[in-house]
């Protein structure tokens, strides 16, 4: 995925979802506000991962989106069960958590960090290789050198 | 609690601060340069530097104020405790990046890398290192005040003499090492706090059966009252929501999650790793070791409730207490490392914060004012700063609560408020100006002390929604908008070597 060219694009992006967000707090809209939040979060893990304005597509679909759409899933099911029901007793739980925070723990906390951390783990040269780390400390000594020339 | 308790707590929490003190006299001999003593950049290796972070970003308020919230309103906070993902985040958007600028120039502080970042920019270091000094001190001061008052409390001793005592030795570990002798103590009581919480998190499943069975007994409770306490139960409490406004839930998930990135104990800690290619195990062991600590905080707020809920105590006065109420039912051997985790998790959180406040004073403040000061001189200033603004905080934190608790207002939101523009869209975006920048931080400083003084003032934003998250937005969009019709620090004037850094 090449966005060279759009980074502004997207820190215009990310601006205007954070406006959004604000406003969606102030007007009692949280899971909207939460759902966009999420894509506020994918478009900075995007421009963080990206290497020269190029992010590797098995980097994007696996950890980031796939993190993402457990998220958003996560804070519409908790919404979903929480207006099921209300105040009262739920009529089942999932691992004894009420249906509406199970998802708080199942795919925000453990899947998330499991999402996240397996991915970033697996897939940390599709982030920083050997040879860009080694690339750039190599470039930095040649710009460092013509600096010391000049 | 019966005096032999008393006795074995206070052995066991003064043995930890005595091996702290060990570690930061042995680490002393490493904090040699400024970068090592200010900065240990490029020192440690993965698991140190994990639990350090971990240790410094989880303070004592979320081992003993988070559970009171969560007793008090329900699930809204467990967003902020379960937020573990938070760090593997926050390495991915700018763990190399902020590494890498370790490799471009002499850095010791997040000054430094402001100065690399745009072109040694006075304003925006001044007006930087200015909020990231108010955020510390008000960190600082509450972990002071929770810790001296717990053990003074415990001990029957003045919080003053128990405040000396317990800050003094880390006031003077602190000053000897520097951030050396800092993280390796903060990764030494990160570790304190995760023995605890494995304990604790056990015995919350043997005592109550497992979260099965509080929701059961949250369920049907109904209103339990002690005299004129009251604590009203139903199965509501304990949806995701709780008894809070969705926006706040939404806040207390999308402020800690984006904020580790903004928080000067991860940033700094970034360039504190020796090999940037660890970064994804840093991310993996900061991970684990913050989600057994913040299940732990959830667990004795569920336990305490629980405990509440079936009558085996009564509703508490202080939802504050509710990690000593449960732990206190467990026994001794809980009380022991429940006790010690609070005193890691203050300790961990103000020798961090003492540091960054010192270098502040001691290092990016003069230099931003233009006085060229030697390495040797900073850091002997440095380790006077650490005396006078520890001793203080100790007196100021003690002697003050108002200020305490206005203080305790600049936070979190605080310091993401002042980092975000600087670091997070400044390095991931080049053509983030340094007239931008300056802009947002100067938005952000005047709107941190407006939204204090209008709190104060009773004021409420629409949505029940905490002031910080305007201020934050207000800062960044700002920072973009006057980007788009200034040029400092980018295009030729952007350093062709941070350029790098930013493509990277």
């Amino acid at each position: 995925m090449n966005f060279k060219g759009k980074t502004t694009s997207m820190v215009i992006l990310a601006t205007v979802l954070w406006v959004i967000f604000t406003i969606c707090g102030w007007t009692g809209h949280h899971i909207v506000g939460m759902v966009l939040g999420v894509v506020l979060m994918l478009i900075h893990m995007m421009l963080g991962a990206a290497k020269k304005g190029t992010l590797d597509k098995k980097f994007f679909i696996y950890p980031l989106l796939i993190w993402a759409i457990l998220w958003a899933a996560s804070f519409i099911l908790s919404d979903y069960h929480s207006r099921i029901f209300g105040q009262s007793m739920p009529s089942f739980t999932i691992l004894g958590f009420h249906p509406s925070f199970a998802w708080t723990v199942l795919t925000y906390w453990i899947g998330g960090m499991l999402t996240l951390n397996v991915g970033f783990v697996l897939f940390k040269d599709l982030w920083l290789s050997d040879e860009d780390w080694d690339n750039f400390k190599r470039s930095l000594e040649e710009v460092n050198q013509k600096k010391e020339v000049s | 609690m019966s005096s032999g308790a008393k006795f074995l707590i206070t052995l066991f929490s003064f043995g930890m601060i005595v091996v702290s003190f060990l570690i930061g006299w042995w680490a002393k001999k490493k904090a040699t340069t400024a970068e090592s003593y200010f900065g240990s950049t490029g020192l440690f290796g993965p698991f140190i530097v994990g639990l350090s972070s971990m240790a410094a970003v989880a303070s004592a308020f979320a081992l003993v104020g988070i559970p009171g919230i969560l007793y008090s309103t329900g699930n809204p906070m467990t967003y902020w405790m379960l937020s573990s993902a938070a760090f593997a985040m926050a390495y991915i958007i700018l763990g190399k990046k902020v590494r890498a600028m370790a490799e471009v120039g002499t850095v010791a502080s997040l000054g430094d890398i402001a100065d690399l970042r745009y072109n040694n920019h006075r304003g925006i270091k001044i007006i930087m290192s200015t909020i990231i000094f108010i955020g510390s001190i008000a960190y600082l001061a509450s972990q002071i005040k929770a810790g001296s008052e717990l053990f003074s409390h415990l001990l029957g001793l003045s919080p003053m003499v128990a405040g000396f005592v317990i800050f003094g030795i880390l006031i003077l570990y602190t000053a000897l090492s520097g951030e050396v002798g800092g993280v390796l103590t903060q990764a030494f009581q990160g570790l304190v706090m995760v023995v605890a919480g494995i304990i604790i998190i056990i015995a919350f499943f043997t005592t109550t059966g497992g979260f099965g069975s509080v929701l059961d007994a949250v369920a049907t409770a109904g209103t339990v009252t002690d005299g004129e306490i009251v604590k009203e139960f139903n199965a509501g409490f304990l949806d995701a929501w709780g008894i809070m406004p969705g926006s706040v839930a939404a806040t207390w998930m999308l402020i800690p999650i984006l904020g580790t990135v903004g928080q000067p104990q991860v940033l700094t800690r970034m360039y504190a790793l020796k090999d940037p290619r660890d970064m994804p195990r840093l991310g993996l062991y900061a991970s684990i070791s913050h989600m057994i600590v913040g299940f732990m905080a959830v667990v004795v707020a569920y336990g305490a409730m629980y405990l509440v809920a079936k009558g085996l105590i009564p509703p508490l006065a202080n939802p504050d207490t509710a990690i000593f109420a449960f732990a206190d039912h467990l026994g001794l051997y809980a009380q022991l490392f429940v006790y010690a985790a609070i005193l890691a998790a203050a300790m961990s959180t103000a020798s961090m914060f003492l540091t960054l406040s010192a270098n502040i004073i001691a290092r990016d403040l003069p230099s931003a004012l233009g006085f060229k000061i030697s390495s040797e001189k900073q850091i002997n200033t440095s380790r006077i700063f650490i005396f006078v603004i520890g001793i203080l905080s100790i007196i100021f934190s003690l002697t003050s609560d108002s200020m305490v608790a206005i203080l305790g207002s600049f936070g979190w939101g605080t310091l993401m408020s002042a980092t975000f523009p600087v670091f997070i869209i400044g390095l991931l975006w080049d053509r983030a100006t340094s007239e931008g920048v300056f802009s947002g931080l100067v938005v952000s400083l005047i709107l941190n002390v407006v939204s204090l003084i209008l709190e104060r003032r009773g004021f409420s934003w629409p949505g029940g929604m905490p002031w910080y998250v305007n201020v934050i937005t207000a800062a960044i969009l700002v920072t973009v908008v006057v980007s788009f019709f200034t040029k400092g620090a980018t295009g030729e004037d952007l350093d062709e070597r941070v350029k790098m850094v930013i493509d990277l």
